[in-house]
Order: C-alpha cells, then sequence, then structure tokens
C-alpha cells in the first residue's frame, strides 16, 4: 500500500463510518464492533505487524494518516495500541493473537513486578490506567529488565479489572496482577530502543492530537465566519484573529514533530533508532503544548455553546486533554530530553539537533 | 488545513558534507570570537569575515556565475546559513544583500544594475540597507512620502526613512519611494530605486537604542539625484516588488536562532539533576527541534518549486516566541544569580534589551498574525 492509499482508505472508512450518535453511543459504553471490523478488514491493526505474521510491515510514516485521523475523526478504537502490540509481538517471533491488544510499559505508571524466567515469568502489581483493557484479551508488556511478554487479561485467577475512563470517556482501566503468568515471552524485538511500548505509544498520541488539533482549529475558523455579534461575524474582530493564528503555527509545529518522530520511528522495514527517543520527546513536548494552548483558545473562539456536552468540540478538546498525559506528560519527556542537553553542554546542542540525537542519550527511567 | 502543511524531508547527502566544511571553517575564524559579539547574531557584521565567506564561495551561492554567483543550490545555502547563525558568525554585513538586495536586483534589474552591482555583493564588497519605514510609516508602508521626482538629469528624491539599520555603514539602499500619488488602489504610486550612500544630498544621523548601541539611523533625503537607470523594475510597481522580497526574509534559520547564544551559556552552566532546569532546556530543544525541520521544511518545499507562503509565516511567528522566550527562562532560572561579567551574564544582559525588537523586524506579530489569519480563511 502506498502512503497516499493508506491516508485516503483511513479517511473514506472514518469520515464515513464515525459520527455524533457513534460517539454518544460509545460514550455510554457500547464498544463500536462494526467500526472495529471494518477498520480490521482495512488492515490497519497489523499494518505494522511483519509480513511474516500476516501483517503488512509498514512503516510509521505510513501509520502517521491513521494514527492522526483517530484525532481527526475522534475514532473510539484502541487501532494505536493494536498496531503497537502487533508490530512488537510479529518482530519478536511471538503469534499475533486476533482481536484488540492492550500495551503496558513496565514500571512507566504502574508498579508492575517480574519474577521467574522462561516460562516461568509472572508479573505482578497494579497497572492503573491501561488503555482499552475490558476490550482487550491480550496486553504486551515491555519488561524493564529487556524483552516483550504476552499475558491473557481473561486469566480470571490472577487478573482483576476496574474499569475508569479518561477524560476523553475511552477505557482506561485498573488492573491488578497477582503473578500473572506470561502466556509468551521473547528477547526485545526493537534492539537499541529502550522503552519501546512507551516511547511508540508516545510517538502515536502526538500523531493523535495532531488531528484532534487540525479539526479543532478548522471548527474554530468555520464557526468564527459564521457565528454573527455586534452585526458581523466575531472572526472580524482582531482579537480572534490573533489567537487562531497563534494556533495555526502551533499545529503547523506540531505536524512537523508527529511527521518527523513518525519517520524516525523503527518497524520492521525500517529498524534503525538512533534518533527515534529524541525525536519522540520533540513531538509528545510539542503537541502537549500545542494541546494546551489550542484547546484553550478553541474554547475561547467558540464561547458558551462550545461548553455543551450538545456541541462536537469537547470530544475534541477532552480527547486532548487525556493525550498529552498518556505515554510521558510533556514535561516527562522535557526532563529527559533537557537532562541529556545539559548533559551533551553547549558543545553538544546544535550536532544534537542536526543528528537528532544527544550523546548522553535519554535516560527512560 | 492544507495551507499550513510544510512536508519535513531530509537534506541531500552534499549538504551533510558541505555542513562539515562549514563546521571546520567556523573553529577556525571564530575559535576565539567572544560571547559579547557571538549574542550578535546576524545583526553583528564584520566586512573582513565577510570576505572570508566570499573566497569560500558562501555568499551569492546560489546566484547564475555571470553575476558572481557559483550556483549551488538553496538547500547547500540553507546548510550554510543555519550553521553560521548558530555559531553566531558575523554575517551581518553581507546579510540584507545576500538574502534580499541581490536576488531582487537580478530579477527586477537584470540587464542595467545587476551585472555591475551583484557581482560586488558576491566578492563581499557591496553592503545593502533597506529604506523602507519612515517616522509616519511603520506596519503601515503605504502610507510612506519620501517622493521621487523625475528630471532630465534623473530622479530627485526628497524625504526621511527611519530604522535603516547598517545605514551609516553600508554602500547601497533599495529605498522605496513614491513617485506617484495614492489612489483608490492604496498600493500604487510605489518605486524602488538603487540608491548610492556617497549620493550628495544624503544625510545619515544615528539612532541609539535602548542597548546603547549605534544599528538604526534615520536618513534624510534633500534633493538627492539618482541616475534614471536606478529606478528598480517599473515605476509604480514598487509594493508588488517589496511583497515578493519580503517573502525572502519569513521561514530562514535566522527567525529562530538569534538567542541561540543565551541557550548555549545556560547548557554550560545548568545543573542536570535539577528538574527546573532539565525541564526548562527540554521544553526549549524540543521547540528547535521542529523549528529547524519547518525551517528546513519550507526550504526544500521552495526547492520543489511550491510556495508554501502561509506555513512560513507559521515558522517567523513562533520563532520569534521562542527567541523572546529564552531571556526570560534565563531570568526564571538564573536571574540574580549569575558571576557579573561570566558569558551568561553578557548573554543575558544583551538579549534581554534586544528580543523586543525580534517581533517588530521584518513586519510586527500583529500585521503577520493578521496575514496569517487571512489565509486561515478568516474572512
Amino acid at each position: 500500500m502506498s502512503n497516499a492509499m493508506i491516508e485516503q482508505s483511513a479517511e473514506r472508512l472514518f469520515s464515513a463510518n464515525v459520527g455524533k450518535p457513534l460517539l454518544e453511543a460509545f460514550e455510554g459504553g457500547a464498544f463500536p464492533d462494526t467500526l472495529w471490523r471494518l477498520a480490521t478488514d482495512s488492515g490497519f491493526g497489523m499494518l505494522l505487524a511483519t509480513e511474516a505474521s500476516g501483517g503488512i510491515g509498514e512503516t510509521w510514516s505510513a501509520a502517521y494518516p491513521i494514527l492522526r485521523g483517530i484525532g481527526y475523526w475522534q475514532v473510539p478504537l484502541p487501532l494505536a495500541e493494536t498496531m503497537i502490540g502487533a508490530q512488537l509481538l510479529s518482530m519478536a517471533g511471538i503469534e499475533v493473537p486476533q482481536g484488540p491488544i492492550a500495551i503496558i510499559e513496565q514500571g512507566l505508571d504502574n508498579s508492575l513486578a517480574a519474577s521467574g524466567s522462561g516460562d516461568g515469568l509472572r508479573l505482578a502489581g497494579s497497572a492503573p490506567r491501561v488503555h482499552w483493557a475490558r476490550h482487550c484479551r491480550w496486553a504486551v508488556v515491555s519488561l524493564s529488565a529487556g524483552g516483550i511478554a504476552l499475558l491473557d487479561l481473561h486469566e480470571a485467577a490472577s487478573v482483576s479489572m476496574v474499569q475508569r475512563v479518561n477524560r476523553a470517556r475511552i477505557p482506561a482501566d485498573s488492573l491488578t496482577l497477582d503473578a500473572a503468568p506470561a502466556v509468551a515471552h521473547a528477547a526485545d524485538p526493537l534492539p537499541g530502543l529502550a522503552r519501546p511500548v512507551w516511547t511508540l505509544g508516545a510517538v502515536a498520541r502526538s500523531a493523535m492530537m495532531v488531528g484532534a488539533l487540525e479539526w479543532l482549529l478548522e471548527q474554530s475558523v468555520q464557526y468564527a465566519n459564521d457565528r454573527v455579534q455586534f452585526g458581523k461575524p466575531i472572526g472580524k474582530n482582531q482579537a480572534l484573529q490573533q489567537q487562531l493564528a497563534l494556533m495555526a503555527g502551533d499545529v503547523a509545529a506540531s505536524r512537523v514533530a508527529a511527521l518527523v518522530a513518525a519517520g524516525d520511528t523503527p518497524s520492521s522495514a525500517s529498524l534503525a533508532c538512533q534518533a527515534t527517543h529524541f525525536s519522540a520527546a520533540v513531538a509528545k513536548i510539542r503537541c502537549g503544548e500545542a494541546a494546551t494552548r489550542g484547546a484553550a483558545i478553541a474554547h475561547q473562539v467558540h464561547g458558551a455553546i462550545g461548553f455543551t456536552y450538545e456541541h462536537m468540540l469537547n470530544f475534541g478538546t477532552r480527547r486532548l486533554w487525556a493525550w498529552r498525559e498518556e505515554f510521558g506528560t510533556d514535561a516527562w519527556w522535557a526532563e529527559r530530553l533537557g537532562r541529556a542537553a545539559i548533559d551533551d553542554r553547549a558543545a553538544g546542542l546544535w550536532p544534537g539537533l542536526t543528528e537528532r540525537r544527544f550523546a548522553s542519550g535519554l535516560q527512560m527511567g | 488545513m492544507q495551507v499550513l502543511n510544510i512536508s519535513p524531508g531530509a537534506l541531500p547527502p552534499e549538504c551533510e558534507a558541505l555542513r562539515t566544511e562549514v563546521r571546520a571553517f567556523i573553529a577556525e575564524h571564530l575559535a576565539d570570537y567572544p560571547v559579547s559579539k557571538r549574542v550578535r547574531n546576524w545583526s553583528g557584521g564584520d566586512p573582513a569575515f565577510s570576505r572570508k565567506m566570499a573566497e569560500k564561495g558562501w555568499i551569492g551561492m546560489t546566484w547564475p556565475k555571470r553575476f558572481g554567483g557559483h550556483e549551488r543550490s538553496p538547500l547547500e545555502r540553507y546548510v550554510v546559513l543555519e550553521e553560521l547563525l548558530a555559531a553566531g558568525a558575523p554575517v551581518g554585513s553581507h546579510w540584507v544583500a545576500d538574502r534580499q538586495s541581490g536576488p531582487l536586483l537580478m530579477r527586477y534589474a537584470p540587464d542595467t544594475l545587476a551585472p555591475r552591482i551583484v557581482p560586488q555583493i558576491a566578492r563581499g564588497e557591496a553592503f545593502f540597507c533597506i529604506g523602507m519605514s519612515e517616522p509616519d510609516s511603520g506596519s503601515d508602508l503605504a502610507s510612506i512620502r519620501t517622493k521621487a521626482t523625475r528630471s532630465d538629469a534623473g530622479w530627485l528624491i526628497n524625504g526621511r526613512k527611519v530604522w535603516t539599520s547598517g545605514a551609516h555603514r553600508t554602500h547601497y539602499m533599495i529605498a522605496l519611494v513614491r513617485t506617484g500619488e495614492r489612489s483608490e488602489n492604496r498600493h500604487a504610486g510605489m518605486t524602488q530605486f538603487l540608491i548610492d550612500m556617497k549620493t550628495p544630498g544624503m544625510t545619515i544621523r544615528p539612532i541609539i537604542s535602548q542597548l546603547g548601541e549605534h544599528d538604526f539611523n534615520e536618513v534624510t533625503f534633500d534633493d538627492v539625484l539618482v541616475p534614471h537607470e536606478n529606478l528598480i523594475g517599473t515605476e509604480g510597481g514598487g509594493w508588488k516588488q517589496v511583497v515578493s522580497e519580503l517573502a525572502f526574509e519569513r521561514a530562514g534559520p535566522e527567525r529562530y536562532l538569534s538567542s541561540t547564544q543565551l541557550l548555549l551559556e545556560m547548557l554550560d552552566v545548568a545543573d542536570p539533576a535539577d528538574p527546573r532546569h532539565a525541564v526548562a532546556m527540554g521544553r526549549l530543544v524540543a521547540q528547535y527541534g521542529s523549528l529547524r525541520q519547518m525551517s528546513q521544511g519550507v526550504q526544500l518545499m521552495m526547492a520543489k518549486g511550491e510556495d508554501p507562503a502561509l506555513a512560513a509565516s507559521a515558522v517567523k511567528d513562533q520563532g520569534a516566541l521562542v527567541e523572546q522566550s529564552i531571556p526570560d527562562i534565563a531570568h526564571e532560572l538564573f536571574g540574580g544569580t549569575t558571576a557579573p561579567d561570566s558569558p551568561l551574564a553578557q548573554a543575558m544582559d544583551y538579549l534581554t534589551l534586544a528580543v523586543p525588537s525580534f517581533s517588530l523586524r521584518g513586519g510586527t506579530r500583529e500585521i503577520l498574525r493578521g496575514i496569517i489569519s487571512k489565509g486561515l480563511g478568516l474572512r
């Protein structure tokens, strides 16, 4: 598939099938099974999985339009998680199971501890925010000691779950594992990239935030042209034009950062990962900052109507307020990127920027 | 918002080879160049440095050989510029001539002025200033009143220009003046002229900036006689020419790198174990990382013949925000604690006072955002 075909395919599927009724039903607790099946039929979940595993073996640049589309059309599906899970499993040589896959980075936003080894590997502890867990039979865990494990979340004896949601009312369930056995495990599928689930998750969330921001900007410009006060469209006011122009710059910067990060993220088609942590950090920071400013501006432009559940605006802004926190806040990534920059001192800044990596590397603890 | 889309991409391999060459040049010529001068960035000039760059073929890099240029790609020029600006090299003497005056003369006076003047620019021997703003014309450039009147001997220019950077150390000015009355079309009746700074009747008076420095000038024209052939392009076509000239200057690396020397000084004293320091530096690195990709992406698109004008304006707006944030971040982290005369203190002193101009020069932030909002479709 060419990247343009993937983009068109995502646009056709999402624009035709995701709308207000589906989103309201989803927030009422109904998983969109038909939409999931359509996305699966389009190959989206297996886009990054190796061809040998039955996937498409595509790059993260090819995945970008789908991820961006999840934000732009507010697609309520665990596609990013499943794409990442399937990529890691297939590259590790583990058979990719059917259905949605949850992803967990051990030790980051959870207190999971591993014990045993080989076929006796078990995980215990709590993970307070596992996205989509209630809809997933399987979870891929990236282990802090290296390697990945596959968990069966339907293993009732050792897995308990409390259902929770994030600000976008997307499932973010609390899991408690009581020596849950790994049904499969393997060495690092992406050697050289520490914390792969967390890092790939940050790149995915960045692209998703860009989509949501682009939608917000379009909605805001449209509303500013349509809404008449004092006998003229409110968009005629310079005060409002200045705000939307600022938002446009933020969106343009975020989009470039997310595209570069996708290009620097490894896949079975392109294993290089020297720039991945740097570019993921730049993207998650830049998109997180743009989300903070952009959501505020979009609400200000829309006035009181944008504060209602009835109006679509909040389906975009609530996603931004959820996603800016997931897989590392902008501050989390900034602290690590900044520490690497300080360790490299003045002489390392410009070479670091041109090569998109600091010699000191990001400490991903 | 397709209009805002920038396609990031990699520079071709010859650019990365050139990058190594520029870094060696900087190491050779600027090793002892002090921070007090590096902070000036492209406002700082040194004619001797300009001539060294000319010897390397790094002025007029993309211009045709018949004009003394070197027919390199715009992407190679981009790499030379970003490397020199990141190092705080004194590129200011030839900056305006290289960026906009040379291209303007080649485009609008290819048979008359360009063959004589442009080779001097490429040799690092002719420096330019720009005569646009006037006492009553800042953002509202169409309200200029300086006037040129045709006579048998040439054009007689009378009036006054202000904020003319470097008028006292440049050889030529390209001035926008009125040759006809304002009409229904408020952009009609303006014309560009090449003016030799030694022409009788010109008086240059310094305007000292809040830094206590002399960069700006007021230039008074009192019956300044300019030859007929110094009219650039078409009589009355000055506005259109100026607009295309300004497009050269929106998305270059100079639009986000102006405060780099202070960021470098902060990195040398910051404590990696202090989360406040780390987070602040990390956010700045992220801004630099995305702006560099935006600026480079615009260059790549222009090299392919695309015209990402609106995206370029966004680069300038975002870039100035970053440049202006840096002294405030230095204040937040290190204010009141710097050793007197330390490199950090020198960089803070200079840039704290300098940054307000970064969202004024080349068009104010508010005018720029007005352009962006129109481009977004706000009516």
